[in-house]
């Protein structure tokens, strides 16, 4: 195996590119070309779905109206907002050179990414979740996959952070929900505005130790090149962007939005017009909306008792309100925990 | 249903090492193929599945589907070449069932061998099946991708 760290940074590139680059640089260390950190920011803002997500939890016309391209990566992880405060970056390796636990792999990966924010002066931790964080803000998005015989993790160094527009992307037709979403976000989600070139040059470094590589400035090589033109055509095809089909899961008219590791709202409505809309953190419910028609004394009660209880309780409290109540607790009991 | 060093195996099917899947004879020609308890171990809580719909042609050593699990999307790679018959809708709908029952409910596809010789690359005996799941639990610890 090559002992370098190849380095490309692509500077500012194309929403498209800012994607494309980077798998292309996937099916080359598939193909022999040695491990690779690269970076990317992308030019203008633009919306992006983890490999499995629905189009359906975008507000597409909101996009279409804002001019916001949305392209589907091959990594996982939810719906995200980008833009040009955003700093991506990308580390590729081939696959056999990393643990056959994804959960370590990931954490192995990100564990360079964390000790460059510290270089960098932001006091950022690895936590239990696998999440990069300040405090209990989470500071950089992530997501990772294997594209052939290569593994690649890919994050962020978020110089600013529009909340309300990376709320406002998605589909969330409960007005509660929505404001819910986007109070978590601001609390959970945080900027670090580090310098980006102290960043750029303290992953770079970390990564060469952390894998006991050299990291050497390269370039893509042309098979490469053509590789992005093939994911630029891949990309931008409405069958792509359509996602692998997949059966769909019995939501029961719910939605959940994950805010970051242990923190997502939830929003469900029952054929009777029972409604609820919750907040979760950490395995309690913060904040609860509870309307169910005609049990008015009933339902205030219930609400009172459900915030600040544990969301496996729910299931208890909810089914005093009858059949509704235990349709409610069914779509709660079946939601989160595989975000 | 055997227990090897904490983790269930069945052996009344043959197994592709490299990839922890798992393929049974269902009748003559046709198999169904799933995930074994050690690769659903090292995977992680699933997120998504997705899997391929009849007819997708299916080539050894290949991907068939993938599989999303704390953020990481990764191939369902194939242990043998032949033709999708069907996928597991409910598995589809709910990876959990394959964390859950990775050897009955949780199977992933059926499909129609290319050949007969497809099954012969597959571990079939079942000290030798039982021997390499030790042996694999053992490596896997040794490099703490799975807990003690």
């Amino acid at each position: 195996m090559s002992d370098v760290l190849r380095v490309i940074d692509f500077g500012r590139v194309t929403p498209l590119r800012s994607q494309t680059l980077w798998h292309a640089i996937a099916y080359g260390v598939s193909a022999g070309q040695p491990a690779t950190v690269s970076f990317a920011r992308p030019s203008a803002p633009y919306v992006c779905l983890g490999y499995h997500r629905d189009v359906g939890e975008l507000d597409e016309r909101y996009c279409r109206e804002q001019g916001l391209p949305v392209y589907r990566r091959m990594v996982g992880g939810g719906p995200v907002y980008l833009d040009d405060r955003q700093l991506f970056f990308q580390i590729c390796l081939p696959a056999r050179t990393v643990s056959p636990s994804r959960r370590d792999a990931l954490r192995a990966l990100l564990e360079p990414a964390a000790a460059a924010f510290r270089a960098a002066g932001v006091a950022a931790s690895l936590d239990d979740e696998g999440e990069i964080c300040l405090g209990d803000r989470k500071i950089c998005g992530h997501g990772a996959g294997q594209i052939e015989d290569a593994v690649l993790v890919c994050g962020n160094l978020i110089e600013a952070f529009d909340h309300q527009r990376a709320t406002r992307v998605l589909a969330l037709p409960d007005p509660v929900q929505r404001a819910e979403t986007l109070r978590l976000m601001r609390r959970y989600v945080t900027a670090t505005p580090a310098d980006p070139a102290a960043f750029r040059a303290a992953l770079c470094a970390a990564y060469a130790t952390a894998l006991a590589l050299r990291a050497i400035p390269g370039e893509l090589t042309g098979a490469e090149r053509s590789m992005v033109a093939e994911l630029d055509q891949r990309f931008t095809a409405p069958r792509w962007l359509a996602g692998p089909g997949r059966p769909a899961r019995p939501r029961f008219r719910a939605r959940q939005v994950k805010v970051r590791a242990g923190i997502w709202t939830f929003a469900a409505q029952t054929r009777d017009g029972a409604r609820l809309v919750a907040s979760v953190v950490n395995g309690t419910l913060d904040r609860v909306t509870l309307t169910a028609p005609g049990m008015n004394g009933q339902v205030e009660a219930a609400e009172r008792a459900l915030a600040g209880a544990p969301v496996a309780a729910a299931g208890g409290v909810l089914g005093g309100l009858g059949e509704p109540g235990r349709e409610l607790a069914a779509a709660l009991a079946g939601a989160g925990g595989r975000l | 249903m055997q227990k090897v060093r904490g983790f269930p195996l069945a052996l009344d099917r043959g197994y592709h090492p490299d990839t922890h899947m798992w393929v049974k004879l269902t009748a003559p020609g046709r198999v169904r193929i799933g995930m074994d308890s050690l690769g659903v171990e090292i995977s992680g809580t699933l997120a998504e599945l997705s899997l391929p719909p009849p007819g997708v042609v299916l080539t050894a050593g290949q991907p068939f589907g993938q599989l999303e699990a704390v953020k990481f999307v990764g191939p369902l790679s194939s242990p043998v070449s032949g033709t999708v018959l069907a996928c597991n809708t409910a598995a589809a709908a709910d990876p959990g069932l394959v964390e859950r029952d990775p050897f009955g409910d949780g199977w992933l596809i059926e499909a129609e061998l290319t050949g007969p010789g497809e099954l012969d690359v597959l571990l079939s005996d079942p000290e030798e099946i039982t021997a390499w799941y030790a042996a694999s639990i053992v490596d896997y610890r040794s490099r703490g991708a799975i807990a003690e």
